[in-house]
């Protein structure tokens, strides 16, 4: 069908559009209002149908903003490094008792320590002795194996800036090692950023997802609409008058999958929280699974009505096209 | 009020639907369109309606060359002209009262308004005390009375009708041209297509006949 775009000029006189006379506001308003519920009950009308739609779509959603959730709590750990979190600085083993109460005091006084607790290498034996009750084994040795050492409790939490620390303190004259067991936080970081690089490109694909099911749904709902699309064209219907109902059932797609999505990942983030805190705690660090909180689930149901809104665009456009009255 | 200077219609390229057809339609006339199925009635409706565009030759409705109205203001030209349908097309899960309103609805007509000219409307056809029921509640008279209603609701200067008696029988038939003579009588133009020749020939309008795409006949027959 020769729909040619028409060269542009338009006609004079008694045709001019009626479009926006006195009143045109409201009637458009009155529309859009209209639309806006008569599209919400077409979908109430059918509970079933229109749930599995919104279930496609927040599950959609879920997969990213829950591993973005996820992945964020991680780097949240930076903050919250617990206190327990200390150094041990192991001296080499042929610094004396004397020497090492002087690298003690020493590593006291440097910036960014909040207290040290200096273990002779006879406390370090007793307490290995008591942990491991091997009295009978170390009892056979000779001499004493282990070197002093010195505890570190950092006034720093932020796990850059211990891991500085640690660095300083290896360079001092007569410290063998300094143990900091904070590399697995770091490793941790370094995958969440990674991940949520993974989590952004997911969003992406799944937010065509979220398109291509709102757009499956709607060109149904076009097709099943069809022959009243084609008498009011014929009478004189816009396009965007016969948009726009479907525009609203994309966009309430989008809000319904949206708010089931929080609903479900509030749930699951509740049926996850004891366990992640349990584990946190295993490691000297603790937090609670963070919530998205009231921004974020704005934005999440701003993001997927918008999507809805857009997949129902997209296929009206195409299907209208192909809609031509007989 | 309608014009068509040496008009063809080709659908696909190479079928002539329609060749080379001229005739004018003055301001509150009343005609008919005739021919056998297929000469290309439908067709023709079609130009005037905006829905096809010529492949050669121009359509003047009202004075302007449809060919050059662009296409965001065919809605608003379609807007102007009332049409009813052999099949009525109406709007199935609707009421009469809203299928009738649509074209006001479409409009963004007031809703008081709108009322007010629906029920004049439905009056006019016979149906006002049917105005909640369901089209499928009624007898395909009355669905094509509800039809005329619609096409008429907005008082449009022209009317057309591609075989609004196509299914029905002669009483019925003879009634909803009545419906149209009467609409002639306060100003509108009306085009109506039809093969119901008996019929045609009682009414003593004029008659554009086709053949073949071809227009081989204008004037009254009796
Ligand atoms: N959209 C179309 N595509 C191709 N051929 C068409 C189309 N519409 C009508 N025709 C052909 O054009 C001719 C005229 O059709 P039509 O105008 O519907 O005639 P009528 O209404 O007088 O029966 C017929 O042969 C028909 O098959
Ligand atoms: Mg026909």
């Amino acid at each position: 069908m020769s729909e040619r775009q028409p060269s542009g000029a338009r006609p004079r006189g008694a045709q001019k559009p009626q479009r926006r006379a006195s009143g045109g506001g409201r009637a458009w308003l009155r529309h859009h209002r209209a639309m806006m519920s008569d599209s919400a009950l077409r979908l109430v009308k059918r509970p079933i149908a229109t749930l599995l739609t919104m279930l496609a779509i927040a599950i959609a959603l879920i997969l990213p903003a829950g591993l973005w959730l996820a992945l964020d709590s991680a780097r949240l750990l930076d903050a919250e490094l617990d206190e327990s979190a200390t150094l041990t600085v192991y001296f080499a083993a042929d610094v004396g008792e004397s020497r090492a109460m002087d690298l003690a005091a020493e590593v006291g006084e440097q910036p960014g320590v909040a207290g040290t607790r200096l273990v002779t290498a006879a406390e370090g034996l007793a307490d290995f002795q008591q942990t491991l009750g091997v009295d009978d084994a170390l009892a056979q040795l000779e001499t004493n194996p282990l070197p002093a050492s010195v505890v570190v409790t950092p006034d720093v939490t932020a796990p850059a800036a211990v891991q500085a620390l640690s660095q300083r303190l290896q360079a001092f004259d007569g410290v063998d090692e300094v143990r900091l067991d904070l590399a697995w936080l770091d490793r941790l970081q370094q995958l969440a950023a990674l991940g949520q690089r993974v989590a952004l490109a997911l969003a992406l694909l799944f937010g065509l997802g979220v398109l291509l099911v709102v757009g499956n749904t709607i060109r149904l709902a076009v097709e099943s609409r069809r022959q009243e699309i084609e008498v009011v064209t014929l009478i004189g219907a816009t396009h965007a008058f016969v948009r726009r109902p479907f525009l609203y059932s994309g966009a309430w797609y989008g809000l319904g999958g949206g708010a089931l999505s929080l609903i479900i990942l509030a749930l699951g983030g509740n049926w996850l929280a004891s366990p992640v805190a349990a584990l946190a705690e295993s490691y000297g660090a603790h937090f609670a699974l963070p919530s998205l909180g009231i921004g974020n689930s704005a934005f999440l149901l701003l993001f997927s009505t918008i999507l809805g809104w857009l997949g129902a665009w997209l296929a009206v456009g195409r299907h209208l096209a192909d809609i031509k009255p007989r | 009020m309608i014009a068509f200077e040496h008009v063809g219609k080709r659908y696909g390229g190479r079928f002539e639907a329609l060749a080379d057809i001229n005739f004018r339609v003055e301001r509150g006339e009343m005609l008919f369109l005739t021919g056998h199925s297929g000469a290309g009635k439908s067709s023709l409706l079609r130009l005037v309606m905006r829905l096809e565009r010529p492949s050669r030759g121009r359509v003047l409705v009202a004075g302007h060359d449809l060919d050059r109205l662009h296409i965001s203001q065919v809605p608003y030209y379609r807007r102007q002209i009332g049409v009813v349908f052999q099949d009525h097309q109406l709007l199935l899960d609707r009421d009469i009262f809203a299928n009738v309103a649509l074209p006001l609805t479409i409009q963004g007509v007031d809703p008081a308004d709108a009322a007010r000219r629906v029920r004049a409307a439905l009056d006019k056809v016979g149906l006002l005390h049917r105005e909640r029921a369901l089209p499928i509640e009624l007898s395909t008279g009355e669905q094509q009375r509800v039809g005329i209603a619609r096409a008429v609701v907005n008082k449009p200067a022209l009317l057309l009708a591609d075989e609004p008696t196509g299914n029905l029988d002669p009483q019925l038939s003879a009634d909803i041209m009545r419906l149209f003579e009467d609409f002639n009588r306060i100003g509108t133009t009306v085009l109506v297509a039809s093969h119901d020749l008996a019929l045609i020939a009682r009414l003593r309008h004029r008659v554009l006949k086709l053949r073949d795409g071809r227009l081989v006949g204008d004037g009254e027959v009796a």
